[in-house]
């Protein structure tokens, strides 16, 4: 075909799309709602990066849990508000100590090759994700998830047949673990407990993940997968709920820049894209239907290193709860971040489950008030204009991590006459001097594993490996250990929070809110969902 | 990216009759240099820009380091270019006045302009300039590291370095200088190879005068006029080099700045609108990097007898 | 000249050796490894992880394994980071893309470049001349990473003519923008350096002499001024092959093409060891091969020289 014939192909069949486009709006209806459904079912959407593995084993990022939750079935699935529905599993019953959970499977599941899905395959799943061999960076899950002999598994030391998952036929899995677990059926929505297609493993290697290689038991299946560019993922006609998925065709793009994410939204490519920092007010007075900023089970803080041998002057409690009260973090998420972010006083996140936000005396105070005090503090420690606190404060590299770094070392200047040093190192580096102890200040978010208190302020525990300030309090581990079997562990968690906010071993400064444009036609995400799992195959996009 | 190589070695075929004329080359030089409208305007330009990062401070209403937090998040209303709030060229997005970046950037990738060139291009003349003198098996040897040198991306390895080591001027310096050595040191050998065997340097060694100070003393003051349009020619290719480094993010740290970080940083808020932010560290990166140009091509001319 | 020849691919073995070790010390004394996270491993997880990628080996075996498997086997290992795939898997799918822009890019700033040099040294003084150098001056000075998103606003955002990224195998659409970014600068040095060496070239005497026989401008230019104008264009075409390739990171940014800038990049800061090997390795052979090319051609052209 030469350029100009292959030029008037493409136009000829944007043409014809075009007048199908006429003529297909308005025949389709949402089978629940009623509304008219557009001809064009197809969700694309901006990833950051590449994920390092769509293989459910091996995967370890949540844009590849977003992939995997639309090739793969779990035994549950997660409802718009993150309840649990039936996913391959219809229902379960658990022994009564709690250790012994037998779940029932639908007969009606099927691979994308036709096979039906059996508690074989996740039988073999499990155990291909603890195994040594597969060698996962996520094989800790199965350990989370407390599988009898998981630990002992993964270290090789005992033959992966004891892991404590068995088929009992087709339909019925059992599974055994070393303690009761309350969240434990929660824990099945995520993509190291789906299933794998065992033949396909086998007769593929590694490249069973390839497009045309991999069979997969989703909503959708892999057509298409060009790292660093795009991932295509198109309706699965095996899936067993095939008759309600709508959308047709998934595909993810990775746009590195979220400015040309944007432009490329703006532009119409994309279905949904990240807003850039600050860039919420602007963009929600100008496409009040498409910018929408809900609430991220994250929180973002600066820790201090106690570490003994750690620099002298923040081994202060006054010293660090002065650094704390002289943050305006109403300036930070007004202004500099301005996406829906809530200032922090607690480490836990405002939104999580069962969590009422304690009163902490700084949250209540002006921030006059609060100036004030951080000074009285200062002085009282030693330090003045005559005297000024050096610091150093490394954050990862990010611009938005830089914006909140600059504004708060200039508070820290301009209320206490604080001079911080500011050091942005790329990432591995970074996670290496936390970890190590080579810091004085350093920036630190955390995510929640599962939608309750303890999964934030159990990183205040001393013996935590995430407790990267070593903070140390008995008082703290008494009161966390005890909310474990505690009937009214809110009490508990408001005088950890109370007792942090007053050693100060971290400064919490916000809560996270994912802030997304989304198309205007684009319906059914999930926005109560705090975790944000959402499935494409509840996505649908109306007529306009 | 850096001076053609074949172009800068043409000077030397005109240096190589300094010896023998005497002062009257230099005089020539200049003169011809100041008959170069263009060049002389660049010269002028490069002045002003000089004398903007060394005294724009002065001026400044504000550190360049100063957060006006009323102006974060505002600035497409509050943050524009004004004379009335003391920020001339506005703010930029963290509100802090984007005067007195500019001028700090601006000094700042001027430093690093100027001195990855002269790292270069001391390295380059001495490593160059002894191959040559010595000659033989040395020189072989010498060229031939140079060679596999040459063959190694450096980017690449700059990228990794700076990623490994962490980011600092000083690693900035010695990778921008490590990888432009390179050419200067091939051009200052092969003049080397003509002047060794003029009479004044075989009366230096013939009454025992030691190596390095022929080196010093003889050779390298004889290869002034090409390094001297070398190493114009070189500091705007640092100044862009620099300006992608800070584009991946390896740049300077915060609080400081270089105008690449700032037009980086400019071209972000780009598509909102802002184009103060972009503006103003374009502007001053496009002067300096055109002035260098013209500066060097006029010393180049000037240089070069060679009546175009 | 083939000696020659021979012993340049002589030094590009040591060269080559230099570089795998260069690259693997520095990554060896990065901090951080390929596989923490902001959850540290587990032990035993982090002990199986690096018993499958033989990182728990001495240091000294892990050099021998890996340039063992590479010359005998041309087998680059497995990606750290991403656990599907191999280095080759990677650099298959990568390297076409890069080369692909880049070649467009190459072919555009030669031919722009060269046509613009010579026009304007032809009509030196006059408005095509300024002209020219007007726009190689401003094509030069626009890094382009600022050259990238200006595009991308009024090709995709205001005129909605072109896709403001992706691939799709390289159609035309998607090659635009980045041939445009990639080239500019490279295309403004070749039209400074082909204007100065034709100026040069018009005032020496053998066109002067064939000016004077009466020849045709057009002829002389052809016949006479090319070949040794080429000469310094051809020497700057060795660091231009280079620097696209390096500037494929940006434009794997910008316009997410999926070429070996971005993995390259991602796997400097990710710490995979294996892929930054490869490509520093890749691109260390093209380097090698490309400038080989160029001093051939040189040869060629130029009748001084001599192997």
């Amino acid at each position: 075909m030469t350029f100009q014939s292959k030029l008037l192909a493409t136009t000829a069949a944007i043409v014809v799309a075009a007048a199908g486009a006429v003529y297909a709006d308005g025949h389709a209806t949402h089978p629940e709602t009623g509304e008219v459904l557009a001809s064009d079912q197809t969700f694309t959407y901006r990833d950051l990066d590449e994920s390092p593995s769509i293989d459910p084993g091996l995967a370890e990022d949540s844009a590849g849990g977003d992939i995997l939750r639309d090739l793969f079935e779990g035994l549950y699935n997660q409802d718009a508000a993150g309840n649990l529905i039936p996913g391959v599993a219809l229902s379960h019953t658990v022994s009564d100590d709690g250790l012994v959970y037998t779940f029932t499977l639908r007969d009606d599941g099927k691979w994308s090759n036709g096979d039906t899905v059996t508690a074989g395959d996740f039988e073999y799943a499990w155990k291909r994700a603890a195994s040594p061999e597969l060698a996962s960076p996520y094989s800790w899950f199965i350990e989370l998830m407390a599988l009898e002999n998981a630990g002992e598994v993964i270290a090789g030391e005992v033959d992966i047949a004891e892991l404590g998952v068995t088929a009992i036929d087709d339909t019925t899995l059992e599974v055994r673990l070393t303690q009761p677990l309350p969240y434990f059926p929660q824990m099945l929505t995520h993509f190291t407990t789906f299933p794998v297609h065992q033949a396909t493993v086998e007769e593929f290697g590694s490249d069973w993940t390839k497009p045309g290689n991999m069979v997969s038991n989703g909503a959708y299946m892999l057509t298409e997968h060009v790292p660093q560019e795009r991932l295509v993922r198109e309706r699965n006609e095996m899936y067993w709920d095939n008759d309600n998925t709508i959308i047709e065709k998934v595909t993810s793009l990775v746009i590195n820049d979220e400015n040309v994410a944007l432009t490329r939204y703006l532009a119409g490519e994309l279905d949904r894209t990240d807003v850039p920092a600050g860039q919420f007010p602007r963009l929600a007075a100008e496409y009040p239907d498409q910018a929408v900023s809900v609430p991220l089970s994250c929180s973002y803080y600066y820790m201090f290193n106690l570490r003994d041998g750690a620099p002298e002057e923040i081994q202060n409690a006054d010293v660090r709860k002065a650094l704390s009260l002289a943050i305006d973090r109403d300036i930070i998420v007004e202004n500099v971040l301005a996406g829906g972010q809530k200032a922090a006083y607690t480490f836990t996140h405002w939104a999580t489950a069962g969590f009422e936000t304690p009163d902490i005396p700084m949250a209540t105070m002006s921030q006059e008030d609060r100036n004030a005090m951080a000074v009285e503090l200062m002085t009282a420690a030693g330090y003045g204009p005559d005297n000024p606190l050096e610091i150093d404060l490394v954050y990862n590299t990010s611009d938005s991590h830089r914006s909140v770094a600059v504004a708060i070392s200039q508070m820290w200047k301009q209320t206490l006459g604080v001079e911080t040093t500011l050091a942005n190192q790329e990432w591995q580096t970074f996670l290496e001097a936390r970890s190590n102890g080579d810091f004085e200040v350093a920036r630190g978010g955390w995510c929640a594993d599962y939608n309750e208190a303890s999964t934030f302020l159990d990183l205040m525990q001393s013996e935590s490996g995430y407790n990267d300030s070593q903070y140390v309090n008995a008082k703290v581990d008494d009161l966390l250990a005890e909310a474990k079997t505690s009937d009214n562990a809110q009490a508990n968690y408001d005088m950890v929070e109370m007792i942090v906010a007053e050693d100060t071993p971290i400064i919490p400064i916000y809560h996270y809110a994912s802030v997304k444009m989304f198309a205007e036609n684009l319906e059914g995400w999930p926005f109560e969902n705090f975790q944000q799992n959402w499935y494409s195959k509840d996505l649908y996009k109306i007529a306009e | 990216m850096f001076p053609n190589r074949a172009a800068v070695e043409s000077v030397g075929d005109a240096i190589e009759l300094a010896p023998i004329k005497g002062r009257s080359l230099w005089a020539d030089a200049r003169a011809r240099f100041f008959r170069n409208r263009a060049a002389v305007v660049a010269l002028i330009a490069l002045g002003l820009v000089g004398a903007f990062a060394l005294f724009g401070g002065i001026f400044a209403q504000y550190e360049p380091d100063f957060v006006n937090f009323s102006l974060i998040g505002s600035n497409a209303y509050l943050g524009v270019p004004s004379t009335e709030t003391g920020h001339y060229f506005g703010t930029d997005s963290n509100g802090r006045d984007l005067f007195a970046r500019t001028v700090q950037g601006t000094g700042i990738s001027l430093m690093v302009g100027i001195v990855g060139a002269l790292v270069a291009v001391i390295v380059g003349t001495l490593y160059g300039a002894t191959a040559g003198y010595y000659g033989g098996r040395v020189d072989g040897l010498m060229m031939r590291i140079v060679d596999v040198l040459m063959s190694i991306p450096f980017m690449f390895v700059l990228i990794l370095m700076l990623v490994i080591f962490g980011r600092s001027i000083f690693m900035l310096f010695l990778g921008i200088g490590l990888i432009s050595w390179l050419d200067m040191a091939r051009i200052a050998r092969g003049q080397t190879l003509t002047i060794k065997n003029k009479e004044f340097v075989e009366v230096a060694v013939a009454i025992g005068v030691h190596p390095a100070k022929i080196i010093l003393r003889h050779i390298v003051p004889n290869l002034l006029g090409i390094v001297i349009v070398y190493a114009t020619l070189l500091v705007p290719n640092m100044i862009i080099f620099e300006s992608f480094i800070s584009f991946l993010g390896l740049g300077v740290q915060e609080p400081a700045t270089s105008l690449g970080a700032l037009i980086n940083e400019g071209s972000r808020t780009m598509q909102f609108g802002y184009y103060w932010q972009i503006g103003f560290p374009l502007f001053f990166f496009v002067v300096t990097i055109f002035a260098f140009f013209f500066v060097g091509d006029g010393l180049r001319d000037a240089l070069d007898p060679k009546d175009r | 000249m083939l000696s020659f020849i021979f012993r340049r691919l002589a030094v590009a073995v040591p060269t080559l050796l230099i570089l795998v070790v260069l690259s693997f010390v520095l990554m060896y004394s990065a901090p951080g490894g390929p596989f923490n996270s902001e959850r540290p491993l587990p032990p035993e997880v982090l002990a199986n992880i690096e018993a499958k990628y033989g990182l728990d080996q001495p240091f000294w075996k892990q050099i021998v394994n890996y340039v063992v498997s590479v010359v005998t086997q041309f087998d680059f290992g497995p990606s750290f980071q991403y656990k599907d795939r191999t280095v080759n898997d990677v650099i298959a799918q990568g390297f076409p893309v890069t080369l692909t822009y880049g070649f467009w890019s190459f072919v555009v700033a030669v031919t722009v470049g060269v046509s613009l040099g010579v026009a304007a040294a032809i009509r030196q003084n006059t408005w095509l001349d300024y002209l020219a150098v007007g726009i190689s001056i401003g094509a030069q000075v626009l890094p382009n990473f600022v050259m990238a998103p200006i595009l991308l606003l009024i090709f995709t955002l205001w005129l909605g003519w072109l896709p403001g990224g992706g691939w799709q195998g390289g159609q035309w659409q998607f090659l635009i923008m980045p041939v445009i970014a990639l080239s500019t600068s490279y295309m403004a040095s070749i039209a400074r350096i082909t204007r100065s060496s034709m100026l040069e070239v018009l005032n020496t005497n053998f066109i002067r002499t064939a000016r004077a026989k009466g020849l045709p401008m057009r002829r002389v230019i052809w016949r006479h001024a090319m070949k040794p104008t080429m000469l310094p264009v051809l020497s700057y075409l060795g660091p231009a092959f280079v620097g696209m390739i390096t500037g494929s990171v940006i434009i794997d940014v910008f316009f997410s093409t999926g070429g070996i800038g971005q993995f390259f990049v991602n796997s400097a800061f990710n710490r995979d060891y294996s892929v930054i090997m490869g490509i520093t390795i890749l691109v260390g052979t093209l380097t090698i091969l490309f400038n080989l090319l160029v001093d051939i051609l040189y040869a060629w052209l130029d009748p001084k020289i001599r192997y």
